[in-house]
């Protein structure tokens, strides 16, 4: 598809300049984000391709604004939701949920 | 699509998974090839990139048979077949301005490319 992911020959993102001592995970969140997909591609409900697929249907300015793991769990998160294993609105609240723990 | 049973994790981690397919299918193109890609516009997923869309390059490498991602990531279907290394000339893809020295490769597969003659 036509969509933000598609990035070779756009102008405007700056030079590539790879941190030689980059870490494989940026943070401890990037991690699990990392293993829960892949434990969840394990069930067998998509594969690879329809992984890739829903992380390209991110909304275009949402996916230029966020990370490489957050597209992870956006397309993640749309998988289950479209497979019928978590509904919108399970994911909302427990995303509530967890706002309401880091803030006391 | 299989699922991974607990006993087969760690086997399969260490092997990783292969898009490679063993199915014997004939190749449309050979190395050498004028080709062009396809102008593919799916709202579904492709793997040819807008860039190269409707341009003009030469098949430098058949790399074998894989499952086709395009029909995978739809419903599953493999549709197994060659895929290509693809070199675009940087002037093909930038126009003139461009280097003349510079080239992108790109992996390309049977179902994205037609033959120039």
């Amino acid at each position: 598809m036509n969509g933000a992911h598609d990035l070779g020959g756009m102008h405007g993102f700056g030079p590539i300049d790879p941190d030689p001592e980059e870490p494989v995970f940026g943070d401890e969140w990037e991690r699990r984000a990392f293993a829960i997909t892949l434990a969840m591609g394990a069930r067998g409900d998509w594969n690879l391709d329809m992984s890739r697929h829903a992380r390209e249907r991110m909304d275009p300015s949402a996916y230029l604004a966020s990370s490489y793991y957050e597209h992870w769990l956006h397309g993640l998160a749309l998988l289950c939701v479209e497979k019928g294993l978590l509904t919108v609105e399970e994911i909302e609240a427990r995303e509530s949920a967890m706002r309401t723990e880091e803030q006391r | 699509m299989p699922v991974l049973t607990a006993d087969r994790v760690a086997s399969a981690l260490r092997a990783g998974a292969s898009a490679r397919l063993l199915d014997d299918v004939p190749p449309r193109h050979a190395e050498g090839d004028a080709v062009a890609a396809r102008n593919i516009n799916t709202a579904g997923h492709t793997r040819v990139p807008r860039y190269v869309r409707g341009r003009r390059g030469t098949v430098v490498r058949d790399h074998g048979v894989f499952i086709f991602a395009d029909a995978h990531a739809v419903d599953g279907q493999r549709k197994p077949q060659h895929c290509f290394s693809v070199r675009f000339e940087a002037h093909e893809l930038w126009g003139e301005d461009a280097t003349a020295k510079d080239a992108v490769y790109v992996d390309l597969w049977d179902d994205h490319l037609d033959p120039l003659r």
